[in-house]
Parts: structure tokens; C-alpha cells; sequence
């Protein structure tokens, strides 16, 4: 129960008794009032009467016809002579009609109409005693009608009461609201500074602390934003040319090189420039460090206009093209441009181009490829290039024999969107000091019966190459949510999101649908987790997707995480629960890098997860890091806290 | 020498029992009476009780004489000449005290010291009465032995107590007595306001 109603409740009672406590007091004041006026006219008629039924001088049929002319003009219960032996000479009596009054009350009330009495004489002697009983049916009827009159000036006094109450606990508390947004927020690692400074100095105390501490944790985040920005200087850019270096190249090539990645393939230029020690001597180092900032700047201009190309200076000498989704054709092309421009840039630094000659070596990669095949392919291009007359090399990537045809695969995946014929397989994310489950990874394989089945690796390339791959996952998503009972387990699942999917027309309402309907009886919790290139980008639409997942309850992680940021701030914006980044990333960062990208995720409460860790060895290492959690092969082998 | 211990004895218990009454006047009410009025207000009150102890075991009639005697040495006045108040009733000791009255006060005080003299409440009357001596309204003090027997008159004018058939300068009004007011029940606010 909340603080307001607490307070609200006690007051309200406290008001309500202390009306009650009124109302009883006026009542009952009433009460006596109406019961002392009864007995005042009843003694007032008998002391008047007995006067009276003096004048008769004992004669019983003159004052039985007094006695009938008061009782029949006035409100009287009972009106009675008794003479000096207590005989009744006259009786006037009648039964009270309190039909119109309500049980409760005439048992609530129990009025007794009281007796009053004279001495009646005639002369000096005496004739008897007079009694007289006014009728309680009018007292009643008086004091019903205060009653209720009482009630509904109460009940009106009570509304008011109650409603000021109200207003004036709003008022009062109103501080609390700030101060119970501000905790929220902070709850939520979000970090607002209240400038409306609360009245109450309890209020502004406790504000005022909070302000201190978000202000404190943002300075930590900034400094964390910072020192990563500038590791990242210092980590993945050539001081000289400003290109991207070899390491960068390593780290980023993982997401390209991967089974359901955006390109199928592409292309790997390695540029390598011979003869750099003789044009030292010749032009100078500064001159030749000139001449590759040219070098560098032909490669930026010619390479412009294809998509998500890196650029990277591998040494001192060497530099690579990768370029994604590009054909050999226009590699061919591309590295006799490059050679061209190269040579004439050589010629006009004052250097022979027979002495300081440009090879080209181009390896058509697969996305099935790994980087050290990719590098070692490329290396072989090279190498032939050096040795051929226009110095420049194509090396095609092995053609992997295809099991199946393009068409057949769309016939398999279309009949497997159409009949439901995909499972869900998971494997586990270890934290490794606290021994426990972090989460479920979800993955997909489509079976089409009890003997064959193909794994993610198998279908979603060629789901990518035929365009099914967003049917898919509309579809695998659909079942994941309609036939949650599909998970065994209540865990927490994650999910990866390709781009492709969320970024296409109709999925942000099918999926707003979808949630609708289903999310509130999940029996487990999912997590949503997009590429870090994409999340950074902290476009319109993705904000949109995390609203929406957070409006569900549903929380985001990022994977694909190499710390390529010229801002971290959307982290802090789009506070996702976790990062995940290859196990090679976290291992080839320095420690002043990696200190930096702690200081942010800890002060917004993130988890830093190191994928792909297929053994012992590399656990240890990432352990000594301060890289706990863990996913990959190397999971199997742990054993789990029973607790 | 043992009926000498019974007799001692004896007088001891009957000594006891009779110190025992209560007082109509209280020792401690004294001296306030002497500090409020004056020294001759508290022998009047002290000469009251002594007047009641001597007048307790007696019969009705003695106590009604000795009641009426002693009440009758106050001096007549009426209420507009003793006090602004107008139309007041004084206890007994504001009676005794200010040594003057209307003719309510003497029956009042009449009336409560007979019956702290075990005289029956029942058998005296409250009664006004017309006055044709003085034309004008009068109260007095009836006691009436039986219900039905003709009643005695205790009036400050005339001080001798006689049946009121020898009245003839009275005419009678209205009567009550305590036996109405105890009827009303204990609750004081329902007796007889006045």
C-alpha cells in the first residue's frame, strides 16, 4: 500500500470518527432536549389541569370531561386521576402509532415518555393525584427527522471533508511523486536530475541526495564515454593515414563472416605497396608518410560508394579492402583504378614506380569463411600478385558443393513456413562466478520429418540468398509466442533479430499484434537481442522496437559488440540488460579499454557476455579480464550450482 | 457489678446510635457561614440543629410546633425587597442566615427540617393560598395526618398551628408535596423546576 493511501486511510478514519463522535454527541443531545420538552408539557398540563380539576369540587363526571377535553386537544399517551386510596377515577389512555418510524430507531432510541404529576384538591381537600403522559410518537417523528437531518449534513460535512483531505494530501505529497519517479528512474539506471527542488526539507534531503548521486554515476558515465572514445582512437585507427587498422578488421570481421550474415560474400583487397625502404632514402620519411596518407585517401574516394566497406592499414606497408557483396568484376576493375591512381600519386611524390611497385591481391570470400582463412587467402592473393606482370591477383573462394539447388531450398523453406516445421534448440549462457544460468540463447532448425532435419546453419543461408529469411522469422516468432508451451523450461530465452526482419514494412505491427495478444501469458521471458551496428544507430525505428519491448516487459541485449561507437550514449538511452562480444574482443582489449567500457556498463547495470569461448583455456583468460559470463561450446563442460 | 457493666453498656450503644444521626447542618459548613455572614448567622444555624436533636423521638405534632416556632423568629419580607433576584426560593441555611424571608421560604425550610425529623413526606403539602388578610399570594405549610383528615396550617403570619378550617382569612389555591416531586424519579432536571 502506498504511502498516500496509508495516510489517506488513517485520516479518513480519524475524520469519520471524530464526525460519528459528533453526531452521536449532537443526537443525543437532541435526545435530551426532546425528552426534557416531553416532560416539560406534561408537567405544565398537569399542574394546569390539576388547577383546573380543583374547580369541580370532587364531582368525577365534570373532571372526566376536563380530563377528555386535554387528553383529545393535546398529544397525550396517557392521562389518569387517581384518588387518595390510589383508585383510578379516570382513565384516558392511547397506544402510540409509530408506523412511520423505523424499527432500528425506536429500538435505537428507546424513548420513555416520562410521568409528570400534581396534587389535585378541592379547597383543602385533597381529591387525588393527577398523572399525565405525553405521547413519545411526536418525540419520535422529531427526533427521526433530526437524526436523518443530522446524517445528511454529516454526510454532505464528510464528502466535503473527505474531498479536501484529498486535496490537501495531494498537495502535501506531491513532493513524494518526484521523489518516487527520481528512485524509479534510478531503479532503471536512467539518470535524471530533478531541478524542482521539493518544500519539504525531508523531501529536499532526500532529493537533493539522489541528484548528488545520478549527478556522480552521469560523471562516471561520461568519463567512461570518454576514455572508450578515446581507446578506440588508440585501438583501431592508424595514427597516420586515419584508416582502420588490422585489429579493428579482425574484430569486425566475425559479423560478416558468419552463416546469417546480411552478404552472402564479397570481396578482400590487400594493397601492399614494395620498395618503401628505398624511397626513405630517397624522398624522406615524411615524404613517404605523405605519400600513404594519398594512398590512403585513393582507397577512401574509390571505395566510397560500396556499402559497408573497411578500409584498414594492416602495417607498415599493407592495407585491406573488404568489401561486402561485391563481385570480382568490379573488384578486377576497382584494383586497376586503385593501381592507377597509386601509381600516379608514387610518380608524383618523385618515386620510380619500377622501384616502388603496387600489388593487388584479390580474394573473393565466402561468408562461410573464417578470418583466418580469409586473411590466408588473401595473403596467397598477394603473394601472386607480387609475382604477376600487372600485380594484380584474383583468388576465388573453394565453391562449396550445394547439396541442394537455389529452387529447392525455396520449395523446402516455403513448406516449412506453411506447415510449421520449425523447432527451437537452445544452449546455455553461463555466469561462471556465480555458477548459475544466466540465460537460454534460442536458436531454430527446420524439421521436415523425424529423420531429416537441418540446423540454422544449414537453411538460413539460403533463405538469405531466396529472400525467405524475414518469412522465417515472422513465422518461427508467430510460434514462439502463440505456442509458448513449445519452451520446456520458464527461463529466459534470448532471441536474435536480424535487421533485415525488423527493418521490413509490416513488422513492427505484426509484431505489436503479436505481443499484445501473447505476452502477458508467456510462461518464460524473452530477450531481444540486436547487432550492435544496428542498436548504435539509435534510429527512429529502433527506439520504436524497444519501446515496444519494454512496453511488454521484454528486455534487449546487444551482440556484435566491438566498441566501434563515437558515442556511447545510446546505451544509457536504450539501457539493454547485456552486450555480448566475441571472446577475441574482450581478450585484444587493453585494459584501459576494457576498464572504460566497465565503468560505462556498470553504472547502467549492463552485463558484459563473451561469445564463441570454446575452451578451458580461453574461460581462464577472459575470468582474469573480469569477463565472467560466458557462451560457447565450453559450457558444456561446467558444472552448475544445484541452487 | 455485672448489671452496672450491662448498664454501661447500654448507655455506651444508645450514646452511640444517637450521635450517628446525621446532621442537618453540617459541623464544616460553620465556619463558612460566619466568614460569608456573621457570627449570629452561624449561632442560628447551630442553634437549629440543637433545636432538631432536642425535637427528634417527639410526635408529629411537637416536632410541627417546634419546626414552625423556630422557623417563625425570621423576620417577613418579600423577595423584591431581599433581593434583584425577584421570585426566589432560598435553602434553609441562606433562610437561617440572611434572617429574612418570603413566606416560601419558611414553608421550604419547614418542610425539609420535618422531614429530616423522619416526619412522612407524604402528609405535608405545598400550598398556595389566597390571603385576605393581605390580599395578595401566600404560601403555607399543610400537614395532613391521613389523606382524607382535614390539614394543619404552619403560616408565618399566624404562628399558632391550627386545622384549616379555623382559617378563614385563607382560601386554598393549588397544593403539592414531595411525594409528587420524588414521583418524577431521581434525575433532579424532571423534579419541580422551581
Amino acid at each position: 500500500m502506498t504511502l498516500f493511501k496509508q495516510i489517506a486511510l488513517i485520516l479518513s478514519l480519524f475524520l469519520l470518527i471524530i464526525l460519528t463522535t459528533v453526531l452521536a454527541l449532537n443526537f443525543k443531545s437532541a435526545n435530551k432536549g426532546v425528552q426534557e420538552r416531553l416532560y416539560d408539557d406534561a408537567k405544565n398540563t398537569a399542574t394546569s389541569l390539576s388547577l383546573y380539576l380543583g374547580s369541580a369540587n370532587g364531582d368525577t363526571t365534570m373532571m372526566s370531561t376536563m380530563i377528555n377535553a386535554n387528553f383529545d386537544g393535546g398529544n397525550y399517551n396517557h392521562i389518569a386521576l387517581i384518588d387518595v386510596d390510589d383508585k383510578i377515577l379516570y382513565d384516558r389512555k392511547i397506544e402510540s402509532n409509530l408506523s412511520n418510524i423505523p424499527k432500528w430507531f425506536i429500538s435505537f432510541v428507546n424513548l420513555q415518555a416520562p410521568l409528570a404529576y400534581a396534587n389535585v384538591s378541592a379547597g383543602w381537600k385533597q381529591v387525588g393525584i393527577l398523572k399525565v403522559q405525553g405521547d413519545a410518537t411526536y418525540a419520535y417523528k422529531q427526533l427521526y427527522a433530526i437524526f436523518i437531518n443530522l446524517l445528511i449534513s454529516f454526510a454532505f460535512i464528510a464528502v466535503i471533508a473527505l474531498g479536501a483531505l484529498h486535496l490537501l494530501l495531494l498537495a502535501i505529497l506531491k513532493p513524494l511523486k518526484v521523489v518516487q519517479k527520481q528512485a524509479a528512474a534510478i531503479t532503471r539506471h536512467e539518470f535524471i536530475v530533478q531541478k524542482n527542488i521539493p518544500y519539504t526539507k525531508e523531501f529536499r534531503d532526500v532529493v537533493l541526495g539522489m541528484n548528488t548521486m545520478v549527478t556522480k554515476v552521469k560523471a562516471m558515465f561520461d568519463k567512461g564515454n570518454d576514455e572508450l572514445r578515446a581507446q578506440k582512437e588508440l585501438e583501431y585507427i592508424d595514427k597516420s593515414t586515419q584508416l582502420k587498422n588490422r585489429k579493428y578488421l579482425t574484430d569486425k570481421l566475425p559479423s560478416y563472416l558468419k552463416i546469417d550474415s546480411s552478404y552472402k560474400g564479397g570481396v578482400n583487397m590487400i594493397v601492399a605497396l614494395n620498395g618503401v625502404i628505398e624511397a626513405n632514402e630517397k624522398i624522406g620519411r615524411m615524404r613517404v608518410n605523405r605519400l600513404f596518407v594519398t594512398i590512403a585517401n585513393i582507397f577512401s574516394t574509390q571505395t566510397k560508394d560500396v556499402k559497408d566497406a573497411i578500409i584498414a592499414r594492416l602495417n607498415g606497408t599493407e592495407f585491406a579492402l573488404f568489401l561486402p557483396n561485391y563481385s570480382n568484376e568490379n573488384a578486377i576493375e576497382l584494383a586497376k583504378n586503385i593501381r592507377q591512381a597509386c601509381n600516379v600519386a608514387i610518380e608524383g611524390a618523385e618515386l620510380d614506380i619500377t622501384q616502388t611497385v603496387i600489388s593487388i591481391g584479390v580474394y573473393e570470400y565466402k561468408n562461410t569463411d573464417t578470418v583466418s582463412e580469409l586473411f590466408a587467402r588473401s595473403d596467397n592473393a598477394l603473394a601472386q600478385a607480387k609475382f604477376n606482370l600487372q600485380h594484380i591477383h584474383i583468388e576465388k573462394a573453394d565453391c562449396a558443393i550445394e547439396v541442394m539447388g537455389k529452387e529447392a531450398w525455396k520449395l523446402l523453406i516455403n513448406k516449412a513456413i506453411k506447415k510449421d516445421r520449425f523447432t527451437f534448440v537452445s544452449w546455455s549462457v553461463i555466469d561462471t562466478k556465480a555458477k548459475k544460468l544466466f540465460h537460454h540463447v534460442l536458436s531454430i532448425q527446420l524439421t521436415l520429418d523425424k529423420n531429416t532435419s537441418y540446423s540454422y546453419a544449414q537453411f538460413m543461408a539460403p533463405a538469405i540468398q531466396t529472400g525467405l529469411s524475414v518469412n522465417i522469422y515472422k513465422k518461427v516468432l508467430s510460434m514462439l509466442l502463440r505456442h509458448s508451451s513449445m519452451l520446456l523450461s520458464t527461463s529466459t530465452y534470448s532471441l536474435r533479430l536480424p535487421y533485415e526482419y525488423l527493418e521490413a514494412n509490416d513488422t513492427y505491427n505484426e509484431l505489436s499484434d503479436l505481443l499484445r495478444a501473447n505476452a502477458a501469458t508467456l510462461n518464460f521471458k524473452i530477450i531481444i537481442e540486436l547487432p550492435d551496428k544496428l542498436i548504435r544507430q539509435d534510429s527512429k525505428l529502433i527506439r520504436e522496437y524497444v519501446a515496444l519491448f519494454r512496453k511488454f516487459g521484454i528486455n534487449i541485449g546487444i551482440f556484435e559488440f566491438i566498441g566501434e561507437s563515437d558515442d556511447y550514449q545510446y546505451l544509457q538511452d536504450l539501457r539493454p540488460i547485456y552486450i555480448k562480444g566475441e571472446s577475441s574482443y574482450f581478450l585484444t582489449q587493453s585494459d584501459q579499454s576494457l576498464s572504460a567500457l566497465r565503468l560505462i556498463t556498470d553504472t547502467v547495470g549492463m552485463s558484459l557476455i563473451a561469445v564463441g569461448v570454446m575452451d578451458i583455456q580461453t574461460l581462464e583468460k577472459l575470468q582474469s579480464r573480469g569477463i565472467y559470463v560466458i557462451q560457447g561450446k565450453v559450457t558444456e563442460e561446467l558444472d552448475l550450482d544445484a541452487s | 457489678m455485672l448489671r452496672l457493666k450491662k448498664f454501661i453498656l447500654l448507655s455506651l450503644f444508645i450514646a452511640s446510635n444517637l450521635l450517628s444521626f446525621e446532621p442537618f447542618t453540617d459541623k464544616e459548613l460553620l465556619p463558612a457561614i460566619e466568614q460569608k455572614h456573621n457570627t449570629f448567622a452561624k449561632k442560628r444555624a447551630s442553634l437549629l440543629q440543637e433545636r432538631l436533636d432536642m425535637l427528634r423521638g417527639k410526635s408529629d405534632l411537637q416536632k410541627l410546633e417546634g419546626v414552625n416556632d423556630f422557623f417563625n423568629e425570621v423576620e417577613y419580607s418579600s423577595d423584591i425587597q431581599i433581593s434583584s433576584k425577584g421570585d426566589y426560593l432560598a435553602t434553609p441555611w441562606e433562610f437561617l442566615c440572611n434572617n429574612l424571608s418570603d413566606s416560601k421560604d419558611y414553608v421550604i425550610s419547614k418542610y425539609f427540617a420535618l422531614k429530616y425529623l423522619n416526619v412522612d413526606h407524604k402528609k405535608l403539602f405545598f400550598t398556595y393560598v389566597r390571603s385576605t388578610k393581605f390580599e395578595e399570594p401566600h404560601m403555607v405549610l399543610t400537614y395532613f395526618e391521613t389523606p382524607k383528615s382535614e390539614p394543619l396550617i404552619l403560616d408565618n403570619d399566624n404562628h399558632k398551628i391550627s386545622p384549616a378550617s379555623k382559617r378563614d382569612d385563607l382560601t386554598p389555591i393549588y397544593n403539592f408535596n414531595g411525594d409528587t416531586l420524588y414521583k418524577v424519579g431521581k434525575n433532579s432536571e424532571n423534579s419541580h423546576k422551581k
